[in-house]
């Protein structure tokens, strides 16, 4: 199990989301993405788009105005 | 006190936010007589720079096919103070103290110089949309879909075809 992290701070909607997409797509099953972001949306459009597409998703405000997304590519 | 900011911690689902705004346009409609509109205050603030370095926009041919809609402005030669600008600084303010109560406020630095560059862009490109589109997804759109305008459902198509076009070039040129 790999982990990854991708820096998308100071980037609006949709880029984070994206650079996520593209990211995953050379990861390998199991492995792990942290994403850190501070666009107050981030949350909503993650959780929306790992339930629609099976991806395990967990969302942490590590500091005010700061999020960590942490998505694990299914198996 | 801390529920509130419970509440504005956690983003709020689209449908809470959308009646929210629908009803808050309500009210300003019936109590100043415009709708939420965001660019007509930019134009006038362009208008406002420009008479600095002695140019008199009002005399353009633009405001003279709207004369009907900023004839007040135009009257009172006050191209900073009015309406507009204060329904702008209305959204600055309010998205402030909202930001602050749920502890969010944050400096966002500029990322590279790309980004800048393609932000600037993007910002001259839809400042001159909106004024030929009368409004931005705000005045054109959330504004105009309710007043059972014709042009409003044009710009809601085209927009959507827009935002998939940028979208594709977000992606092949900006990941």
């Amino acid at each position: 199990m790999a982990v990854r992290e991708i820096d998308c701070l100071y980037e609006a909607c949709p880029v984070p989301i994206l650079k996520a997409m593209k990211e995953l797509k050379t990861m390998d099953p199991g492995d792990i993405l942290i994403l850190h972001s501070d666009h107050s949306c981030v949350g909503v459009a993650f959780n929306e788009w790992g339930e629609k597409n099976n991806y395990p998703i967990q969302v942490v405000e590590v500091e005010d105005g700061e999020w960590e997304v942490y998505i694990e590519k299914p198996k | 006190m801390k529920s509130i900011t419970k509440w504005l911690k956690k983003p709020w689902p689209y449908w809470v936010g959308g009646i929210l705004l629908g009803l808050l346009n309500v009210i300003l409609l019936a109590t100043s007589g415009i709708s939420w509109q965001i660019t007509s205050g930019f134009l006038l603030w362009g208008v406002g720079i420009l008479q600095l370095f002695g140019l008199d926009p009002f005399s353009w041919e633009y405001f003279n096919h709207f004369q009907h809609y900023y004839s007040s402005v135009i009257v009172e030669h006050n191209a900073f103070i009015n309406k507009y600008t204060i329904l702008n600084m209305g959204v600055i303010v309010g998205s402030l103290i909202a930001t602050l109560m749920a502890s969010q406020f944050k400096w966002k630095k500029i990322k590279s110089k790309k980004q800048f560059i393609f932000a600037l862009l993007g910002g001259i490109m839809m400042g001159y949309g909106t004024r030929l589109a009368t409004g931005c997804n705000i005045g054109a759109f959330f504004s105009g879909i309710p007043s059972f305008s014709l042009h409003a459902w044009v710009f809601g198509v085209f927009a959507i075809l827009g935002a998939w076009v940028g979208c594709k070039i977000l992606i092949k040129f900006l990941l």
